[in-house]
Parts: C-alpha cells; sequence; structure tokens
C-alpha cells in the first residue's frame, strides 16, 4: 500500500513535469490497482490545491482531454518581462474567421469557407495550418476531391477547451444578434 | 448622368472619409446594414446596392486594389435589384418566397462566424497568457542504458570492428559488371549439329525466334548456311512457309568444324 501523501506527491511532481496534457487515467495507473480509491482521492485533493487563486503562479487545468500545469493568464506581463518576449503572435482576424468556421463547420472544404467569408482563404489555411491549430483530414467525395479542414488537438489546447463541445453554441450569437428565423424573414 | 457623380450621392457624408479595412465583400455589406440601422433581414436592397458601389467607386479613387470577390458581390447586388424591380410571378408571392432570402442567409451565417471568430479572439488573447513548461528530451523507453566503458577490452573493439567490415561488405556488395555476351558462329554450328536427329527435321524458324537475342539468332542464320555449304543439312519449305532443317547422311570433318569462324 502507498502512503496517500506519497501519492499526491507523485501526481503533482509528474504534473510539473509534463508539458502535454495528461488524461486522468493515466495518472491513475501509475498506481496499484488495490490504491485505486486512494489514488483517486489523492487526485482529487491535487487538482483541489491547484485551483486557479489569486495567491497562486500556477495551475491545474483540464485541457484537451488531460490535465496540465500552467501559468495564470494574469502574469502574462512578468513572464514576457523575464523571458525578454516583445513580439506578439495574435492571430489575424481572417484567421480568426476561417478558424471559426472550422471549428464550428468541421469537416469542411476550401470552397466551402469561400462560400460563407466570400473570399478566398487559402493563404489562412497555410498560416493555421503551419500553427498546427488545424489539420486536413481526408479529402471531400465531390468534384475536385477538396481537402476537408479539422481543428487539431493544439487548437484544444490553446483555446483551453476540454473538448470540441466546449465551444460557445453559435445559438448564443443568434441571439446576442436578435436574428430573426428563416421563417420570420419572409413574414 | 454622370456615373461618379451618382456613386458620390449615395454616401452620406460623414463616413465617405473613414475607409475601414473589411475582411470581405460580405464585412462590408454587414457594416452598410449596420450603418443604415435596417434590419438584417429586411434590406433595402437598392440602398445597399448603391452605396455598396459608391465603396468600390471611393476604392477605385484611393487607388485600391478592389479584389474580385468585391466585384462578384456587386454583380450580385445588381442582379438581386432588378429582381425586385421587376414584377413577381403570383406563385411566387403567395407563397412568401423573398428574392433576398438567399443574401440574408448568407449574411446571417457570415454574422454568426464573425462573432465566433470575436470570441475566439477574446480567448486567444487571454490564453497567450498562459504559460507551459517548454517540453524538454526524456529518454524514452526505446532508448538503451548507458553501458560501462570499464568492461570493454581491445578484442570487443576489434570485434565490433570486424562486424562493421561484414556488415558494409554485405550492404555494399561488388559491383556488377553486365558483359556483352557475344554468339559465335562455331558455337551455334556445333549446337545445331547436336540438336538435328538423323529421322527428325528442325524448324528453323521456331528455333531461331527462341533465341535469345537479335546477335544469337543471326550467328545460328549463319551457321545454317555454313551447314548447307557443308552439305550437312538439306532446307525444305512446306506450304506452311515452314523451313525444315533435314540432316544428310554425312558426317562432319574435325578440320571442316575448325574452319569455321569463332
Amino acid at each position: 500500500m502507498t502512503d496517500r501523501a506519497e501519492i499526491e506527491a507523485a501526481l503533482e511532481a509528474v504534473l510539473f513535469v509534463a508539458s502535454e496534457p495528461v488524461p486522468r487515467e493515466r495518472l491513475l495507473e501509475l498506481f496499484n490497482n488495490r490504491d485505486r480509491g486512494k489514488a483517486e482521492a489523492a487526485l482529487q485533493e491535487v487538482l483541489d490545491r491547484y485551483k486557479s487563486v489569486d495567491d497562486r503562479g500556477v495551475f491545474i487545468e483540464q485541457v484537451a482531454g488531460g490535465l496540465r500545469l500552467v501559468t495564470r493568464p494574469e502574469l502574462n506581463s512578468y513572464l514576457r518581462k523575464f523571458f525578454e518576449v516583445t513580439g506578439r503572435n495574435r492571430l489575424s482576424l481572417a484567421a480568426l474567421e476561417t478558424l471559426a468556421l472550422i471549428a464550428y463547420r468541421q469537416p469542411i472544404t476550401s470552397p466551402e469557407i469561400q462560400d460563407v467569408r466570400g473570399v478566398s482563404s487559402s493563404g489562412v489555411l497555410k498560416t493555421l495550418l503551419e500553427k498546427r491549430l488545424i489539420k486536413i483530414g481526408g479529402r471531400k467525395k465531390v468534384v475536385g476531391k477538396p481537402f476537408l479542414y479539422r481543428t487539431t488537438r493544439e487548437f484544444l489546447m490553446h483555446f483551453g477547451l476540454e473538448a470540441l463541445e466546449d465551444l460557445p453554441p453559435l445559438e448564443e450569437f443568434e441571439e446576442s444578434l436578435g436574428a430573426l428565423e428563416a421563417e420570420d424573414v419572409l413574414s | 448622368m454622370n456615373p461618379e457623380g451618382d456613386y458620390s450621392s449615395a454616401l452620406p457624408e460623414e463616413w465617405r472619409v473613414e475607409l475601414p479595412t473589411f475582411e470581405g465583400p460580405l464585412d462590408l455589406l454587414l457594416r452598410l446594414v449596420k450603418i443604415n440601422e435596417v434590419e438584417l433581414t429586411d434590406i433595402p436592397v437598392a440602398l445597399i446596392c448603391d452605396q455598396f458601389h459608391g465603396y468600390l467607386q471611393l476604392m477605385e479613387e484611393l487607388n485600391l486594389d478592389i479584389a474580385a470577390e468585391y466585384i462578384y458581390e456587386a454583380a450580385l447586388l445588381i442582379h438581386l435589384k432588378s429582381r425586385l424591380l421587376l414584377p413577381r410571378p403570383i406563385s411566387a408571392v403567395e407563397e412568401g418566397q423573398d428574392p433576398r432570402e438567399e443574401l440574408v442567409q448568407r449574411l446571417l451565417e457570415y454574422q454568426k462566424m464573425k462573432d465566433a471568430a470575436q470570441t475566439l479572439a477574446e480567448v486567444d488573447v487571454l490564453r497567450q497568457g498562459v504559460w507551459t513548461r517548454q517540453p524538454r528530451d526524456l529518454p524514452g523507453p526505446e532508448q538503451e542504458e548507458s553501458i560501462d566503458l570499464g568492461e570493454v577490452s581491445l578484442f570487443d573493439l576489434l570485434g565490433a570492428l570486424r562486424q562493421v567490415f561484414v556488415r558494409f561488405e554485405h550492404e555494399h556488395p561488388p559491383p556488377w559488371h553486365v558483359l556483352r555476351e557475344t554468339f559465335s558462329v562455331r558455337d551455334q554450328f556445333e549446337r545445331l549439329v547436336e540438336r538435328l536427329m538423323p529421322d527428325r527435321p528442325l524448324d528453323l524458324l521456331a528455333d531461331l525466334r527462341t533465341r535469345s537475342c537479335r546477335a544469337e539468332a543471326v550467328s545460328t542464320f549463319r551457321a545454317v548456311l555454313e551447314l548447307a555449304r557443308l552439305r550437312l543439312v538439306r532446307l525444305h519449305q512446306t506450304e506452311a512457309g515452314e523451313l525444315l532443317l533435314y540432316r544428310t547422311s554425312r558426317e562432319l570433318q574435325q578440320h571442316e568444324l575448325e574452319a569455321i569462324q569463332g
């Protein structure tokens, strides 16, 4: 039997070193099956300890199907100063529009993206592919066999999403628009 | 009327100076809808169409490149405007078909994505501030454990070197030398003499056809000529065109064989 305190310490250590999100199950596998219940309780204890709170620099976030230790976004300026990061790495509006389309309508082809955006997106797609936020997932079985684009695990990680289902539902936008449904358009 | 004046008059003075960059024609259309404070679902097409063209006009005056997409959208708008001006068939009116519906749907979908992009932009900014540990090279399970150098003797090293040589030779076999095959008339002569049975004719064409190459066939043919000259064979042509060689009873003399060129 492993000591509860030791399990907690081990979990903390693994999360400290791991750079990628670690699935919960992989963490629990570290310990003997007999200690399963204890390990689960220990993990919960570690998660509680590393909640995002004001007096802590790091917290454990649940992202892309795993757990990882990250810094609190409020501390960004200190980190930028310390590591002498001066540039910005923001996505352009065109890239964000395209990314939003892919995220909500995936899998989607380049012509389909152009239909919605009204402009060609090939350059933006290249940028998003380079940033590994999207990937090519097969070809659509239509004339020209265009590539189908999907979002990646990196996309989930970057936007802090546990899974695609965690994207804010599009209906909310419709409400904020105060838009009428198609039927109302005709009256 | 001067078309320029026409377009410019469609632009209210207060926002004619400012030319924000648009993400595309749909973005411009949405902006026009917003500026005119009209419902997206009840677009005054004629007005929007004129203002859209006014913008294109302005872009041209400012020497901005107008992307083909804007021209295309402008054409769609004019088409839509003309459709609205024409009387619609009663059936279409009764069914409540609105020619603007497609445009409205496109704008709604685009607006949706624009809003989603806006949310992503906010999350993007926030998430840029989240730092993680840099991945570091960890020894994977496939990596061998380090060896104890003290236990390696000179003989181990020599043995290793020998293995390297063996492997090198195995992986770098001596190159193949492709030699040009030569066929001598005498070889073919001897082959034919051996094959020719006293009681069985030999089909020459069949024999020639089974030679490995043109050079061998030529040698064989010349050997047949020699055989005929030495009256060792008789040649017959059948009605079907076959050439048959019959062995005569004459014996081959050693000096005759030697006289044939090698």
